[in-house]
């Protein structure tokens, strides 16, 4: 599966789809997104990663709902926010991401793309491709397909 | 090489295998006529060789075309009856029709394949020059070098799954994924059999025998042989009428739909209720109809061993005769597939090690021709398949005795096993590398395995086997895979849902019972269940929540703060805890508001859920907080984050639409570090214990605990009551300065211990309690009050202190001095004419002969007494032993003196069963009667005590019953 840097390389206008994981604002290619949900009534997994919310039941298919404030490090999402499942499709089936907001559909010129910066390293820049600075601020650009994967 | 047409190709393939499935039967049923020719039979053969050809032709596969070309011309000979199908001949084209298939399952390196070692004899059958030494020289050669197609890596595979075969290759590089290799395993792994074959000496060779037998079974297992839908096919056939009703339903649900979406616009109820029925029928419909299209007969799988018993027999120098049942039986189709591995291990395992020699078939007197029997039935909603064959059987002791000198078993736990669960041994994992068990039994190898893959499939196995008669192993298993009957349970506020197969029962323990039946032993629970002690596991700290209960007074999942569930804090009743202790208890909990008076321990909510589950050969009970329906379920599979969680075989979307996990006992118990072994180990420990702490308390006595006055407490012996009754005081009827009640359309006649003993009178409840005790062969009631409790105490009874006539002594219980009542002695006193009769039998002894002379031994001074004064009071003597040691001395210094001997079992020194066996074995006293006394007489001790030579059993003041037998014996004597 290409990730966003190849899609990238195809075509230089990628629409991102923006949403907020705590206080920052990430982006992913939109073409990955199957739909972005408010379900809520996730069953949870005893023993599951501690960044799996639950799963949850997306018309018949069982769809796992990661945290991502969990998984980039930056803080578990709090559920009574009224936050947004985005659903993505993975290699191994439908997963859902969940996030604290949803934001604007953004389209950015891939070229314009800088690398992660320095303090975006550590632990959760690991899951940026890059990041994309519009007129008034900057968007982390996710690797969903980092994120998605699950040897940690 | 480049092949234009893809599907062309693939349809070809497709036909091809088609072929030559039916060809490997066909040649089979050919091998068996003989010279009797059946033309049809050949006809068919030649004709799928023919086509096969062509195809191979058209798509210019040249060495497939060569070989099926020289195939074809055997068999024209054989039609045209100038040659007879000899099975020298019939193996020569079963092992081409072998190479074929597997060139054609690789056609894109078909035409590399070297294939002369096959041209060869097919062509010297058919120039009438072949003979069996020109066969085998080529053959051989053909063999050391293996064939150079693609099985590379497949070889791998095969090898190293047959590690102890010394054979010509030697394992290729590392293993390759198991899924991959499979597929290109299978025909290779008939020609590693081939293999050894060929290589005769491998296999004759005496000193590698043990090795040798294991081998192809090994590789068997593994291997899918020659069988047609043994691999993963990617379509499946399906009847036309089917397709059909499908499309029926599918046309009925859309229609369904439509009413169903006018309904809802509209607020017509009543019809909103019919179209709801309509798509719930139809639903059921279409998913039968559906798993109607993944249904295939288990013949398939059946079908390829007759060619499997035959070569192995062949090789193996046996006879074999196998006869196949049931081939219609249909089975889901992932099962079919999964099956055919451990079905061919086991078929495998029958011929190679259950069934002997000829000769030494011959020489117990069975038929040298052996049987196996494949068999396939439906029973209960599931698949019955038994493979069952009259070899020589499994050894329980001998697979006991391997498995301990393997250290996998200590000698006590082989000791307790059953004869079934020792030869359920053969499924532990790395109980058998090869040798040993080849000696012993011939059975075990990759047992473990069958069984691990049978689990998977929610199967189950069980091995019947008689020593010397055979062994029948029976697989059982579910329909379909896709939808499965679950019971589904709460814990934690979260719904989980466990599979039928693995459900054994379902247990619920009063809360009152639990204190009793949960024990604890080190730091694992147990319960006892119908004698048996069940492992237990808490589903909540198996898979790391918090414990929790269900509260049933406000429907709320609360939490739980036990430790653990066999509370030892006080042993005594419920019924008897004092206040203080209560609210000392409440007083600690400061984060709780002050709870009920009655202790939640106590109350419905704190009873025990349990689901006893079995997976294989292990049982334990489930902990969980609620017990719900059962349903049926579509299993989903779960996401890949979560396959980690190894508790968990998928999930599956319940009515309300959220998501229950489903759960995997098998893991579960895994999980919880809970081995069948563990299981037996925790058994023999929880048994020691108890047998220890039964020796420590040596005389443990059953009380029934009662009031009379609300200030009094006394007891009874449990095993005197006959029944407890409730009654109202209104029933009592005082009739001739006697008291009597109606019961059982009779009259009870009423005693209250006041009416003997100086004790306060009987309190003035109108809801009174009647304890019945059948005394001199009548009914008669203890008039008492609640509360009552059924209690085990230490004997350690005073009777001295509070003894009165009506009482026989006091003990103390939960710190109250109660009373024992000796409602024998109230019944003679209260109605002596009852006892008239059998008072004149006792007074028997004659004028000028001796009293009979009785010697006691009880190392319990209240009891020597009770029984000693049972004795004098009919008037026989009494020697009184304090134990086993003193007994024996007495017995010695009164000699002939003494009639019989009144033994308790539990006494220092020597025990009951001591001093018997010991008279028993002593020539003077060897006939002396023995009467035994116990508190408990449970069944083992009965049987122990039999053993020894005790002539009866009695239970301690059973006053009864004991000089019945006791006048028995005497009478006897005299």
């Amino acid at each position: 599966m290409a990730d966003s840097r190849s899609i990238g390389d195809s075509k230089r206008i990628v629409e991102l789809a923006t949403f907020f994981v705590g206080d920052a604002l990430c982006g992913m290619d939109i073409l990955k997104v199957q739909e972005i949900n408010k379900l809520m009534q996730m069953t949870k997994v005893p023993q599951a990663p501690d960044y799996v919310v639950g799963i949850l039941n997306l018309r018949g298919q069982i769809v796992t709902i990661i945290d991502l404030g969990l998984k980039l490090g930056l803080g578990a999402t709090d559920l009574s926010q009224d936050p947004r499942n985005i659903i993505v499709n993975s290699s191994g089936g439908a997963v859902g991401l969940l996030v604290r907001k949803i934001s604007d559909v953004v389209s950015a010129d891939m070229e314009r793309r800088e690398p992660a910066p320095a303090n975006m390293r550590g632990i959760q820049g690991e899951y940026f491709t890059g990041v994309y600075k519009t007129d008034n601020t900057l968007i982390g650009i996710l690797n969903v397909d980092k994120v998605l994967s699950f040897e940690d | 090489m480049e092949i234009e047409d893809d599907e062309i190709l693939q349809g070809f393939i497709e036909e091809s295998l088609e072929h030559l499935a039916d060809i490997e039967n066909d040649l089979l049923a050919i091998e068996e006529r003989g010279a009797d020719i059946d033309e049809d039979l050949v006809n068919k053969v030649f004709r799928a060789a023919h086509s096969i050809k062509g195809g191979a032709g058209f798509m210019g596969l040249t060495t497939i075309q060569e070989l099926s070309h020289a195939t074809e011309n055997v068999l024209g000979l054989i039609r045209s009856k100038k040659l007879i199908p000899t099975p020298e001949i019939i193996n020569v084209l079963l092992i081409a029709s072998d190479q074929l298939q597997s060139m054609i399952e690789d056609v894109h390196n078909s035409n590399e394949v070297d294939i002369s070692a096959h041209l060869v004899p097919l062509n010297a059958i058919a120039d009438g020059t072949y003979s069996q030494s020109a066969v085998d020289a080529p053959q051989r050669a053909a063999k050391a070098a293996p064939p150079p197609e693609p099985p590379a890596p497949a070889k791998a595979p095969a090898s190293v799954e047959s590690k102890p075969v010394p054979l010509a290759e030697t394992p290729a590089p590392p293993e390759p994924p198991a899924t991959q290799a499979e597929s290109i395993v299978e025909a290779e792994a008939d020609a590693e059999d081939d293999d050894i074959e060929a290589n005769g000496d491998n296999i004759e060779d005496d000193s590698t025998d043990a090795n040798d037998f294991t081998a192809p079974a090994r590789g068997g297992s593994r291997s899918k042989t020659a069988g047609p839908p043994a691999k993963t096919e990617t379509t499946l056939r399906v009847h036309v009428s089917l397709l059909d009703s499908l499309m029926n339903l599918a046309g009925e649900l859309v229609l369904s739909r439509n009413q169903l979406l006018q309904t809802i616009g509209s607020d017509d109820l009543r019809n909103a209720e019919a179209v709801g029925q309509r798509i719930d029928l139809i639903t059921s419909e279409l998913q039968e109809a559906i798993m109607l299209t993944r249904m295939q007969p288990i013949g398939n799988v059946f079908s390829k061993f007759p060619r499997v018993v035959r070569d192995l027999a062949k090789k193996l120098g046996k006879t074999i005769d196998l006869t196949i049942v049931g081939k219609d039986v249909e089975l889901d189709k992932t099962i079919i597939e999964a099956i055919n591995d451990p079905l061919t291990h086991l078929v495998r395992n029958s011929v190679d090690h259950g069934i002997e020699k000829p000769a030494d078939r011959k020489r117990i007197g069975k038929s040298e021709i052996g049987l196996v029997v494949l068999k396939a039935y439906h029973e209960a909603g599931q698949v019955v398949i038994e493979i069952s064959d009259d070899g020589k059987g499994l050894d329980g002791e001998a697979l006991a005795a391997s498995a301990v000198s393997k250290g996998l078993l200590s000698p006590e736990q082989a000791q307790v096993m059953s004869d079934k669960e020792k030869i359920n041994l053969i499924f532990l994992p790395g109980f058998s590398t090869a040798k040993e068990v080849t000696d012993v039994s011939g059975r075990g190898v990759g047992m473990d395995v069958v069984k691990t893959n049978l689990d998977q499939l929610g199967g189950h196995v069980d091995i019947i086997s008689t020593k010397g008669a055979g062994t029948t192993i029976s697989i059982k298993l579910p329909l379909t895979l896709a939808i499965i009957p679950c019971q589904i349970i709460e814990t934690g506020g979260e719904r989980y849902a466990i599979p039928q197969v693995n459900l054994e029962e379902l247990l619920r323990i009063p809360a009152a019972q639990v204190q009793n039946r949960v024990e604890r032993v080190g730091d694992a629970e147990v319960v006892r269940l119908r004698g048996t002690l069940l492992p237990l596991i808490r589903l909540a700290d198996v898979i790391g929540i918090e414990r929790t209960y269900y509260d049933l007074n406000n429907e709320e999942v609360k939490p739980d703060r036990r430790e653990n569930t066999a509370d030892r804090r006080s042993k005594e009743s419920p019924l008897f805890r004092s206040q203080n202790e209560q609210d000392k208890r409440q007083g600690g909990r400061n984060d709780h508001p002050p709870r009920s008076v009655l202790d939640r321990r106590n109350s419905a909510s704190s009873a025990l859920n349990i689901v006893v589950v079995s997976t294989g050969a292990m049982k334990y009970g489930l902990i969980v907080d609620r017990l719900l329906d059962s349903e049926e379920i579509v299993i989903k599979p779960l996401g890949r984050h979560l396959q980690q969680c190894k508790g968990y075989a998928g999930a599956t979307i319940m009515g309300d639409g959220r998501i229950a996990l489903i759960l995997d006992v098998a893991n579960l118990a895994r999980m919880a570090r809970l081995t069948s072994l563990d299981g037996s180990d925790r058994a023999s420990e929880v048994a020691k214990a108890e047998a220890d702490a039964l020796r420590a308390q040596k005389d443990r006595q059953s009380l029934l605990i009662f009031k009379s006055s609300e200030t009094e407490h006394f007891a009874v012996p449990l095993n005197q009551v006959e029944r407890i009754e409730k009654i109202s005081r209104n029933d009592i009827e005082d009739l001739g300065g006697k008291r009597v009640m109606k019961y059982r359309g009779g009259s009870l006649s009423l005693m209250c211990i006041d009416d003997m003993a100086s004790v306060k009178p009987l309190a003035d409840h109108d809801n009174l309690l009647v304890i019945v005790f059948n005394i001199a062969k009548r009914a008669v009631g203890l008039l008492a009050i609640g509360p009552i409790d059924a209690i085990e105490v230490n004997a350690d009874i005073d009777d001295v202190t509070l003894s009165q006539p009506g009482i026989m002594g006091s003990i103390i219980i939960d710190q109250h001095t109660t009373m024992l009542v000796n409602v024998y002695e109230m019944a003679q006193a209260l109605y002596p004419q009852w006892f008239v009769e059998r008072e004149k039998v006792v007074f028997e002894p004659e004028g000028d002969v001796k009293a009979p002379t009785i010697l006691i031994a009880e190392d319990s001074k209240f009891f020597r007494n009770q029984v000693k004064g049972y004795m004098t009071e009919v008037g026989y003597d009494v020697v009184e032993a304090e134990d086993g040691v003193e007994a024996w001395d007495k017995l010695h210094e009164y000699g002939d003196q003494i009639t019989m001997l009144v033994t308790d079992i539990e006494m220092p020194n020597m025990n009951g069963f001591d001093l018997t066996q010991r008279i028993r074995q002593d020539e003077k006293f060897g006939k002396l009667p023995i009467i035994a006394l116990t508190t408990l007489a449970s069944a083992e001790d009965v049987a122990r005590g039999q053993a020894v030579g005790v002539n009866e059993y009695h239970i301690k003041l059973d006053k009864e019953r004991l000089m019945v037998s006791v006048h028995d014996y005497v009478k006897r004597r005299h």
